[in-house]
């Protein structure tokens, strides 16, 4: 039974890391809206690195799945808002849906796509975002180009108080959980043989194969969990916190590689990786854009490949090399 | 029952036939190499038989069983394990991770838990002799204890057939007699026939095999006991060419 808990040690770091945030933002003034990007960039990095990190392959079509998850949550208000007594059950009905449309989407990519190998997979994947957008846009799917604005569905279904409330608030305190959810599973995988699984493709898809590793079949278990928390944080960080959705914002490449960045910095395949990535890739973004708006790219741009070049299995992957053995490793990995 | 059988198998690329219509026969428990100077299609028979490649013609049994068609991640846990020319451990994750993934996986069913495969690691660890690396990253390691890892990653799997493309080439003669001596202990413990595939280090042959299969582009030339194989004269033509005129 003890080992079994030291093996979710490695969760402290992560859970600290985030309990800290969420108390300045609450205790200090005007802080809040800074913890909710930092929070919303750390959870999108722990979702990414489930794909990402753990199989090797980059998805540039990564925010296709939050996309679809905020039309997902979306759908619910709207189609809902006549049935009063549901209430909070809508919002509960809204994430089954981001979460259930966002899995299907990665079910039909991932059975064509992850039969195909590193660049290629790649350039598939830039195709299904802009694919699926204009799909979107030219077939009028879902008020195709005008998009949906929900604010006055969403005052409707909790009263104006509890919607103000919960797009300054909740929304971000739901993001919270769902990077705490995705910390969580990220591990589970580590430790179980659907982790083992992923190492040995990500290292080697060949030998993996003549060891008896299905390979297709743990990509896309990666891809499905992935996306699954992808659109559970556009639901969130998209739909209920900004009650609108237009195809050209949710389907926006900017947040891949945002996302990529994050994964990248903090170090793939790492689990404390995705939130050292996200905080430092949030806090640079947020105050070079403060203190030298406009510039913030051209600063930003060398200081990553500064840390790219000096850490190049990331800022965790490094620390955790250097742990290795020691008393503190057993908690970074 | 054999435990392995090739029918006429026949693997072509493009206009390149690469297998030529090979039958062979391999018993439960069988040391047998396969010897061909380079580019006689010993690593494509590899390939066909742990099912990187499929072959045109022919057909592949195992325990009786056809395989010709079936991928390679269902035909490891029947038993077959291989190693590679150029060693491919998992290189960032350790040594014991690595051989705990050949028990995880390599097992019909996959009912090896993670813990019981780290602990079948231990034991083959310590029998192949890699304690002092063994939380080491495999990527780190040198070229012969990267081939160790991979053949102890392929005895987790409890294999009943193990193929070893080149497994002692580039070692030192001292390291191959060493290599050599503990493969056969632990194959006639676990009863598991080898394949081994050899170019040109004779050595790790005749101290192994019961038979030797030579392969010359790609077709069977002589498959026979292996005194017999490597003393016939079109063995010595096509390593050494034509003996001289007297």
């Amino acid at each position: 039974m003890k080992k079994q808990i030291t093996k979710y040690y490695p969760l402290i770091p992560v859970y600290a890391a985030y309990l800290i945030l969420f108390l300045i933002g609450v205790n200090v003034e005007g802080m809040w809206q800074l913890v909710a990007m930092l929070l919303f960039y750390c959870a999108l990095g722990q979702a990414f690195n489930i794909f990402l990190g753990m199989t090797g392959y980059v998805d540039f079509g990564y925010v296709a799945f939050m996309g679809v998850g905020t039309y997902g949550m979306a759908l619910a208000i709207t189609r809902l808002v006549g049935f009063q007594g549901l209430g909070l059950g809508i919002i509960v009905i809204g994430f089954f849906l981001a979460l259930v449309m966002s899995s299907l989407l990665s079910v039909a990519v991932g059975a064509v796509a992850l039969r195909l190998r590193g660049a290629y997979f790649a350039i598939a994947t830039i195709g299904v975002n802009e694919g699926f957008r204009f799909l979107i846009e030219g077939a009028k799917i879902w008020n195709g180009t005008e998009g949906m604005i929900f604010t006055a569905e969403l005052n409707r279904i909790l009263g104006r108080e509890a919607a103000s409330a919960l797009s300054t608030f909740w929304a971000d305190v739901m993001v919270l959980v769902i990077a705490a959810l995705a910390a969580f599973v990220t591990l589970f995988y580590m430790r179980s043989k659907i982790g083992y699984a992923l190492t040995a493709l990500r290292e080697d898809e060949d030998a993996a194969k003549v060891m008896g590793i299905n390979v297709t079949k743990f990509k896309i278990i990666a891809f499905i969990t992935s996306s699954g928390f992808a659109g559970l944080i556009g639901a969130t960080s998209w739909a209920l916190k900004t009650p609108y959705v237009f195809p050209p914002e949710v389907f926006e490449i900017h947040y891949t590689i945002e996302a990529i960045i994050i994964v990248l910095l903090g170090g793939a395949g790492t689990l404390l990786g995705p939130v050292i990535g996200g905080l430092i890739y949030g806090i640079s973004k947020y105050y070079l854009s403060i203190f030298m708006p406009g510039f913030q790219l051209l600063i930003f741009a060398p200081i990553i490949i500064v840390i790219i070049i000096m850490f190049p299995e990331g800022v965790v992957g490094m620390l955790k090399n250097r742990l290795k053995g020691t008393a503190l490793g057993r908690f970074i990995i | 029952m054999a435990l392995l059988e090739l029918e006429n198998v026949t693997k072509r690329f493009g206009g390149l036939t690469a297998v030529d219509h090979v039958s062979l026969e391999l018993e439960h428990g069988q040391f047998v190499g396969i010897v061909g100077p380079n580019g006689s299609g010993k690593t494509t028979l590899f390939n066909v038989i742990s099912g990187v490649f499929f072959p045109e013609e022919g057909r592949i049994l195992f325990e009786g069983q056809d395989i010709t068609g079936m991928p390679p991640y269902k035909r490891a846990p029947l038993g077959i394990g291989r190693t590679f020319q150029i060693p491919r451990p998992f290189g960032s994750a350790t040594v014991r991770e690595n051989i705990a993934v050949g028990a995880m996986f390599g097992t019909l069913g996959h009912k090896t838990s993670v813990d019981e495969s780290l602990e079948i690691a231990d034991a083959i660890i310590a029998r192949v002799g890699l304690e002092a690396h063994k939380d080491k990253a495999a990527g780190t390691l040198t070229p012969v204890e990267k081939k160790l890892t991979e053949i102890a990653r392929a005895l987790a799997m409890k294999p009943k057939l193990l193929l070893m493309d080149e497994a002692m080439a580039g070692m030192h003669p001292s390291d191959i007699d060493q290599m050599v001596a503990l493969i056969k202990q632990i194959a006639r413990e676990e009863q598991i026939a080898v394949v081994a595939m050899v170019e040109h280090i004779m050595r790790a042959v005749v101290g192994m095999a019961e038979k030797v299969i030579v392969l010359h582009q790609g077709a069977k030339l002589v498959d026979a006991p292996t005194k017999e194989a490597l003393e016939d004269p079109r063995v010595v033509e096509v390593y050494l060419g034509h003996p001289p005129e007297e």
